[in-house]
């Protein structure tokens, strides 16, 4: 694992308040998405097939504060869309880097050279660049060839820079074990912090419908491509998640732990679905019903997905919600074997 | 498929629940007709069918709003606008791809024939 100890800290006292508090439901990463606009049109996203008055609204940075206060999580992962060209994308990571949030700016990095000058590097700030694989396999990914060098460009620029740099990795099927086993070492030969790894979404409003993974072939191929990890490749996310991926560990989906707010409120029920939407936080959590979703429900929406955003929360839950589980996370963080 | 130039009639076979549902799945604006004859064109983001008082949401065509119209005050919705989902463009880049990749080959294939001395050495 590569957070830093500070990070790790401020996660793991805010769980345990919401453990001592008895919350049965808390959130974990608040998903903030400011506008919906982006420049890429990616095979595997469904989120930014609107009409045009749409992709050109975007949220205050009121509105989007308003909702960090609101939810508390003390992670903010910002989306999109891409968030490099919300316009006001300087003043938001200002107010809530002085809020202490940590944040993870999720972009292609397409802009990132271009805009680095109006952010000031911080433990707080995290680039977490969107790269699907080697250069073929990410400019395929994306619909646009020259990408993937654009993107490293502007990782070596964050970099030499002072920024923290993640790269976060959507894998569908087709996917080379080795082919990415050679993508970790090519991250990780750039100087990144660490990478995140989810099996893709089947949005079905994404315009590539038969690459998505389900969960027998996921099993297949995080298995094959982590076994046996090299010591020097680091992720930044829970290694039970990654365990959970190679079919080792069973957990239940956490919807409510990724909660997401944009232009149309607090998303129903989780980042993925898109079943309506609560005017408040408090709605969401006491209005959805979340006994709907998740593997065990039998909803055919929640089959097949294994994607970080439902099982990253249940994987750090369950490191702090006994001493096995916690032994477990320790072991496999310091073994380095997953 | 895409449910772009849908106009509803709402029935015994079509309930208007059921109409709003697929407006509200659906990635394009789409012209709310009123049962007082006035139209509304915009983006239905939001429907809650069990509220007591049954209510969707849009943005107008101009991005304003949200406004919320109740179910009772609403004829019919006609999938007017372009629905954004339909998802040409990823496959005219798949095909762009196919077609690029089609062409190395056949040009690697080429330039192997022409420097292939035969099997007489010629």
């Amino acid at each position: 694992m590569s957070v830093p100890v500070s990070q790790m800290y401020t996660v793991a006292s805010y769980i345990l308040q919401q453990k001592l508090r008895r919350r049965k439901r808390y959130p974990f990463v608040l998903m903030l998405e400011p506008m919906f606009r982006c420049n890429l049109a990616c095979a595997g996203c469904g989120k930014i097939q609107y009409p045009a008055q749409i992709l050109k609204k975007h949220l205050t940075v009121a509105q989007c504060l308003a909702a960090v206060a609101e939810c508390g999580a003390p992670i903010v992962s910002i989306p999109g869309g891409e968030p490099l060209m919300y316009p006001d994308i300087d003043k938001l990571v200002t107010e809530l880097v002085k809020h202490r949030k940590y944040i993870y700016l999720c972009t292609n990095a397409i802009l990132l050279k271009e805009k680095l000058h109006l952010f000031t590097p911080s433990k707080y700030l995290t680039f977490s660049v969107h790269m699907d694989g080697l250069r073929e396999e990410h400019d395929e990914a994306v619909c646009r060839d020259g990408v993937f060098d654009e993107a490293v460009e502007g990782i070596k620029a964050a970099l030499q820079r002072g920024f923290r740099v993640t790269t976060n990795t959507t894998l569908f099927d087709g996917a080379s074990p080795l082919r990415m086993r050679e993508f970790f070492d090519e991250m990780m030969d750039l100087g990144v912090e660490g990478m995140m790894l989810s099996p893709g979404y089947s949005y079905s409003k994404a315009p590539d419908q038969e690459h998505f993974l389900h969960q027998t072939r996921t099993n297949q191929l995080f298995s094959e491509m982590l076994s046996k990890p090299k010591r020097r490749w680091k992720f930044n996310q829970s290694p039970l998640f990654l365990r959970f991926l190679m079919g080792k560990k069973d957990f239940e989906c956490t919807p409510w732990g990724n909660p997401t707010f944009n232009m149309f409120g607090w998303q129903r029920p989780c980042y993925l679905l898109q079943e309506g939407y609560a005017a408040s936080f408090q709605e969401l959590m006491d209005g959805t019903k979340w006994e709907n979703y998740g593997k065990k429900s039998g909803n055919e929406k929640c089959r097949n997905c294994m994607v970080h955003c439902g099982y990253e929360a249940t994987a750090v839950d369950h490191t702090f919600s006994s001493l096995k589980g916690f032994a477990e996370t320790v072991s496999v963080s310091l073994s380095g074997k997953l | 498929m895409t449910l772009e130039g849908w106009v509803p009639q709402i029935n015994d076979y079509t309930s208007l629940r059921e109409v709003v549902d697929f407006a509200f799945d659906y990635r394009g604006n789409t012209t709310v007709v009123k049962t007082n004859g006035k139209e509304v064109v915009g983006y239905i983001f939001n429907r809650e069918a069990d509220a007591p008082e049954a209510f969707l949401q849009l943005f107008d065509e101009q991005g304003d709003g949200p406004f919320t119209i109740p179910y009772r005050d609403i004829a019919t919705i006609k999938f007017t606008g372009k629905d954004t989902a339909a998802g040409n463009s990823w496959k005219a880049w798949v095909e762009r791809k196919e077609m690029e990749r089609a062409l190395r080959a056949a040009a690697s294939g080429a330039d192997r024939v022409g420097r292939d001395p035969g099997p007489d050495g010629a």
